[in-house]
């Protein structure tokens, strides 16, 4: 009765779970490639000889970890159609929000990767006279990067399953696909349980790409 | 020995400082280095070596004393505030052109292991000394058939030995040109089969004129390449003499006494 129903529901409204599931990927793509661009700022002014950006990051990741990413979904859908001049949609707020607090996670991921590649390569860089510049582009961030992918591609999965909260707001992805299909059939659990099953596959072939992926970095040491 | 020592003071150091918290680590030290000039340094474990050895270049900023290099006040003029006036270049002294002149080659070598060999000895000339490319890379590859590492020229360091990780962090600090290099220990961390590959650079080095200082704990190579040698103990240069006076007459009891544990 409950397989055939979920056979029933996915026969019918398929398309709807499909394009929920590219809506959940496109956002936790666009969060993860927007909070990557951001974080890595946040982190090297985090990690710069000034004692007040060091302060204002330490806030900034404090209050993004340290507060309910719905209560933050919250906060920016209702803050930023006050403050912004142009109409915002209630999609993009919650994009912008997403992208605010996967930020502040990747922050410290890029922080730890950097520091986390031998002083001695700092040394060697600044005995040759180079910049902090230079020597950050060129031999730091390289060698780091080996250390942030895979902690990345951990975020890109976490943000799979967190984009979820925007189904509150009713954005597109493949929550708000459930509600939109046991709205119109009043079947929920089987509903619940393909969106589950979506989840699931997904996740767990991310993952076994983020093994390989994984294996491949540290067979190029 | 026939190369001649010219007696033109190329650094000098003055009532340097350095601590750590509440660890004295240099003591007013009070040295300097000719043009020419190869001074070695030797003393037991823990007693300042390295970290005189990275004031020189600032790697660490003493926090007492004055160091000239070819003349300048590295340090600002006034050594209490160093700190704050190396990190602005308001103070007047750029940190990153001062070391440029300042070679460095450590113990556990610090090639850049993103790079190829190539790469590595070329990045530092030619981003920061504005060379050009073509330029930079003949002159790396004159360098390389010097130590015998032509032939890894596109290679990974991954692929070299210790010793000849080693002779590349030598030619990538040569790379630049400067006017002196200083080495930390360069070849403790190898093994014994590869010290000698190593040695035979930085005596060539020694001998074609290059001031160098040198920490080692090969008392032979620095008796034999050395004109002065400096016996450090706990923070302070305890002796210093010629290779045949501390180790043929010491007269602190001290340097015997370690001497004769190391020999
Ligand atoms: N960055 C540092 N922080 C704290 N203590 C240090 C640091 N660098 C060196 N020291 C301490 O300073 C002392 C002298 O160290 P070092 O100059 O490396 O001696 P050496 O090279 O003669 O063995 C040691 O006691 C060492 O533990
Ligand atoms: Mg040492």
């Amino acid at each position: 009765m409950f397989l055939e129903n979920m056979i029933k529901i996915w026969q019918r409204y398929d398309y709807v779970f499909i394009n929920g599931l590219f809506g959940t990927l496109w956002l936790a793509l666009i969060t993860v490639v927007v909070g990557t661009i951001l974080g890595t700022l946040v982190a090297l002014m985090r990690l710069s000889h000034s004692r007040i950006l060091y302060g204002i990051t330490g806030v900034y990741i404090e209050v993004l970890r340290g507060t309910p990413i719905l209560l933050q979904l919250y906060f920016f859908w209702l803050l930023l159609p006050k403050i912004v001049p142009v109409t915002m949609s209630d999609t993009a707020c919650i994009i912008v929000a997403l992208i605010v607090n996967s930020s502040a996670y990747v922050a410290e991921v890029i922080r730890a990767g950097i520091q986390a590649v031998d002083k001695g390569q700092t040394e060697a860089a600044k005995s040759l006279g180079m910049s902090d510049r230079n020597m950050m582009q060129h031999i730091i961030l390289p060698q780091a990067v080996k250390n942030i992918l895979p902690a990345l591609g951990n975020e890109f999965i976490v943000m799979v399953k967190e984009t979820s909260l925007a189904s509150v707001f009713f954005v597109g992805e493949l929550m708000t696909a459930y509600k939109t299909v046991q709205s119109t059939t009043f079947l929920a659990l089987p509903s619940l349980t393909i969106a589950g099953l979506i989840y699931l596959i997904v996740t767990f072939v991310l993952t076994k790409l983020l093994r390989l992926l994984e294996r491949r970095l540290q067979a190029s040491d | 020995m026939t190369k001649q020592v010219q007696d033109q003071v190329l650094i000098r150091v003055e009532g340097l400082s350095k601590s750590f918290g509440k660890l004295h680590v240099l003591k007013q030290i009070d040295q300097h280095v000719n043009l020419g000039e190869v001074v070695s340094i030797i003393g037991p474990s823990g007693s300042g070596k390295s970290t005189f050895l990275r004031c020189l270049n600032l790697l660490e900023i003493p926090e007492e004393g004055h160091i000239w290099f070819d003349g300048v006040d590295i340090t600002g003029r006034d050594g209490a505030n160093a700190r704050r006036r190396l990190f602005s270049k308001a103070g007047g002294i750029d940190i990153d052109k001062h070391r440029q002149k300042i070679g460095m080659v450590f113990q556990h070598f610090n090639v850049f292991p993103n790079l190829t060999v190539l790469e590595n000895i070329t990045l530092a000339p030619v981003l920061e000394k504005k060379e050009p490319k073509a330029q930079a890379v003949a002159r790396a590859e004159e360098l390389l058939e010097r130590v015998g590492l032509l032939d890894k020229r596109d290679e990974y360091p991954r692929k070299l030995s210790g010793g000849q990780k080693q002779r590349l962090a030598i030619v990538r600090a040569l790379a630049m040109e400067p006017e002196v290099i200083l080495f930390d220990e360069p070849t403790s961390a190898l093994d014994p089969e590869m010290v000698k590959d190593v040695l035979t650079v930085i005596r060539d080095l020694a001998e074609s004129g290059m001031t160098t200082v040198i920490v080692t704990h090969e008392m032979g190579f620095a008796r034999e390449v050395s004109d002065r040698v400096l016996f450090m103990e706990d923070g302070r240069i305890a002796e210093e003499g010629t290779p045949e006076e501390i180790f043929g007459s010491p007269k602190n009891p001290r340097t015997a006494e370690f001497l004769s544990k190391v020999l």
